[in-house]
């Protein structure tokens, strides 16, 4: 079994656990489809966006060049990181050039990609995470299971107990509310304290050197406002070339991924703010490489909704850890094998191929095809496991044969039948394993087609 | 450096330039008084969980502000912006329990407000109040976002946000709860 079947597999072993959260993520799922429904003009809307995107990344050099220039002109200050390591350097520095030791940090999941936080500990700055569902997973010293609900695979008995032992709250007491109001009165001092305040990007606007940065609960703005000292940091895939195209993203962004209209706040960061400092990081850590892989190309695109979890079957009932990628669900599975082919190599596997990944992605990406290709790929890279790889190629040499074919159709229609039910669900029968095989028919379809149509003359 | 290393990468490996496609502009921009968006706007910001009221003039939204929020910082009074300046210590602006903005213009179609530097001294203030109540013409309210961008596309501030609603969350097994990190409530006066 492959390691992402394995995590799935406990995962799945609290069944009321995992039907929760197939049942909480459904509903998201279900919220999306409402919002999309109610505006008639979304398949262009989607259209477009894919279109803006592609044009983007093919033109991606000429506009990063731009957008650095109209931020220095905004008197922010642009630095360029080729990987992670750079850019975890280059945030220390700013840090440090302030003589700062107290960071507040809003969602990024680049962050999270390049390991800032650890980082950035091991050199003894206080990093704090200041959405609420990253504040409580960084507590529980976990990764988030999913990029935009990062705490969606905890229950608020969980979450009240941690609370409880972290910031003194009343034990047992799970009122999400009350939970939610002791996470204000604590993050609001560590806003206070910051020297400085880091964010991630939604949205780098070339035209006018602006970062856009969307969220709900107003961490973004508190941490940037409050600190003499704030860093943007963004891939360099995240550019768009107008102001006017963050129309067509806005209103897909927050339909897609949470079912809202939009977020609470849309902060349009462009200068620093008087007496500030402004710090835009643009990191490549691979993606350059990626715009050369014109079959994988589209998944560059992604703007981190998380539709596509929350629809996936796979990522609702095996939850984001069970993946062991930065990034969960479906787009993670195409995009991690591309840094990381030896460890991810089962992700493209994780998936039924159903295609409803593909149908919410809001900017098209064609990401149940990628899947399929990665599978070959990795294949004929001899990465999939040895048991996968030789029943597949036995597989191939009987389908092509037509007589082996029926032979040995006939041989498991007998067997299926006929032997214990302990002897056929061995431990080599790994598609036995939680499923059961189907009722044998009598005859083949071969069989059945001949009896009914040619037989009688049909 | 790694500026240079990037951009030469992603030169030699970008694809044939594709085209960008047409910016929309099949969006009617409404200048004249619309009672359905307005309606629209109202009960869209109500789904966001704002609120609303509904004043006849400036005459009006003046005598309003001052019965009902008299305690309240309000920066629709230039007067007050020196007592809040840029460099203003935060704890100052941490003591405030209620902040009055004027802002531009409203998007029916999501129910939120656009408001920039040039309507307040301090980036803080719209964020760190336990209430924000904005004070919008209600000639000033559009149908969506494309509409939205046209507006701001000529003039971009050093700061610009667009606000729906009071802070929220549901991080906390999909429970909604207001009042996050920015304001528990957020009101909108029509006028």
């Amino acid at each position: 079994m492959t390691k992402h079947s394995c995590k799935a597999g406990q995962f799945l072993k609290n069944e009321q656990y995992a039907a929760w959260h197939d049942e909480t993520l459904w509903i998201v799922r279900e919220k999306r489809d409402k919002m999309a429904r109610a505006v008639p003009e979304w398949e262009k809307l989607r259209e477009r966006a894919s279109k803006i995107k592609e044009h983007t990344l093919s033109e991606l050099d000429n506009y990063l060049i731009e957008f650095e220039k109209q931020a220095l002109k905004n008197g922010a200050q642009v630095h360029w990181a080729a990987d992670a390591a750079q850019f975890n350097q280059i945030v220390y520095n700013i840090i440090n050039e302030n003589n700062a030791s107290k960071v507040v940090k809003s969602k990024s999941m680049l962050t999270e990609e390049c390991g800032l936080n650890l980082f950035l500990e091991t050199k003894g700055i206080e990093v704090t995470d200041t959405d609420l569902g990253e504040r409580i997973i960084q507590f529980r010293n976990e990764p988030p299971s999913h990029i935009v609900m990062p705490a969606i695979h905890l229950k608020k008995e969980e979450i009240s107990e941690l609370f409880h032992q972290k910031l003194q709250t009343e034990e047992g007491n799970f009122d999400p509310a009350y939970l939610t109001t002791a996470a204000r009165l604590h993050l609001r001092q560590k806003f206070l304290e910051a020297e400085v305040a880091i964010t991630g990007v939604n949205f780098a606007v070339a035209e006018t050197g602006t970062v856009v940065v969307c969220t709900n609960e107003g961490n973004a703005d508190m941490g940037a406002h409050a600190a003499p000292v704030q860093i943007h940091c963004m891939g360099i895939e995240k550019i768009i070339p107008g102001i006017v195209d963050l129309g067509v993203f806005i209103r897909l962004l927050a339909r897609s991924a949470t079912g809202q209209l939009i977020t609470t706040y849309t902060s349009h960061y462009t200068g620093p703010k008087p007496g500030g400092h402004m710090h835009i990081v643009i990191v490549d850590n691979g993606r350059s490489e990626h715009l050369a892989k014109k079959d994988y190309l589209n998944a560059l695109k992604c703007i981190r909704c998380g539709a596509c979890m929350n629809t996936c079957p796979v990522y609702r009932r095996s939850g984001g850890h069970s993946y062991g990628s930065v990034i969960p669900g479906p787009i993670g599975s195409i995009l991690a094998p591309h840094s990381q082919i030896k460890t991810s190599s089962d992700l493209p596997f994780a998936s039924s191929l159903c295609g409803s990944c593909s149908d919410v992605c809001p900017v098209k990406i064609d990401i149940h095809d990628q899947l399929y290709r990665w599978r070959q790929d990795l294949s004929e890279m001899k990465l999939v496991s040895p048991g996968k790889r030789y029943a597949m190629k036995i597989a191939g040499k009987i389908l092509s044969k037509s007589k082996m074919y029926d032979c040995l159709g006939k041989t498991a229609r007998y067997v299926i039948k006929n032997l214990p039910h302990k002897l056929i669900y061995n431990r080599f029968n790994i598609w036995g394993k939680g499923r059961e095989l189907p009722e044998v028919p009598k005859e083949s379809f071969k069989q059945w087609y001949k009896r009914t149509y040619q037989e009688k003359g049909g | 450096m790694g500026r240079d290393k990037i951009l030469q990468t992603i030169r030699e490996n970008k694809t044939k330039v594709t085209p960008l496609p047409k910016t929309i502009t099949d969006t009617n921009l409404k200048e004249k008084f619309d009672s359905g968006l307005i309606n629209r706007f109202k009960e869209i910001l109500q789904h966001v969980g704002g609120d609303y009221f509904e004043v006849n003039g400036t005459e009006e939204l003046n005598a309003f502000t001052e019965r009902h929020f008299s305690g309240a910082a309000n920066f629709r009074k230039k007067e007050i912006w020196k007592r809040y300046p840029p460099d203003c210590p935060k704890e100052n602006i941490a003591q405030l329990k209620t902040v009055i903005l004027e802002v531009q213009f409203g998007v029916a179609e999501n129910g939120a407000v656009w408001v920039d530097e040039s309507n307040f001294p301090n980036r803080l203030l719209p964020f760190i109040a336990e209430e924000l109540i904005v004070c919008l013409d209600s000639k000033q309210i559009i149908s969506d976002m494309h509409e939205a961008y046209f507006r701001i596309a000529n003039k971009v501030t050093g700061f610009g946000v667009f606000i729906s609603g009071p802070s929220k969350t549901a991080d906390i097994e999909q429970n909604l709860v207001f009042g996050a990190h920015g304001a528990k409530k957020t009101t909108v006066i029509l006028y």
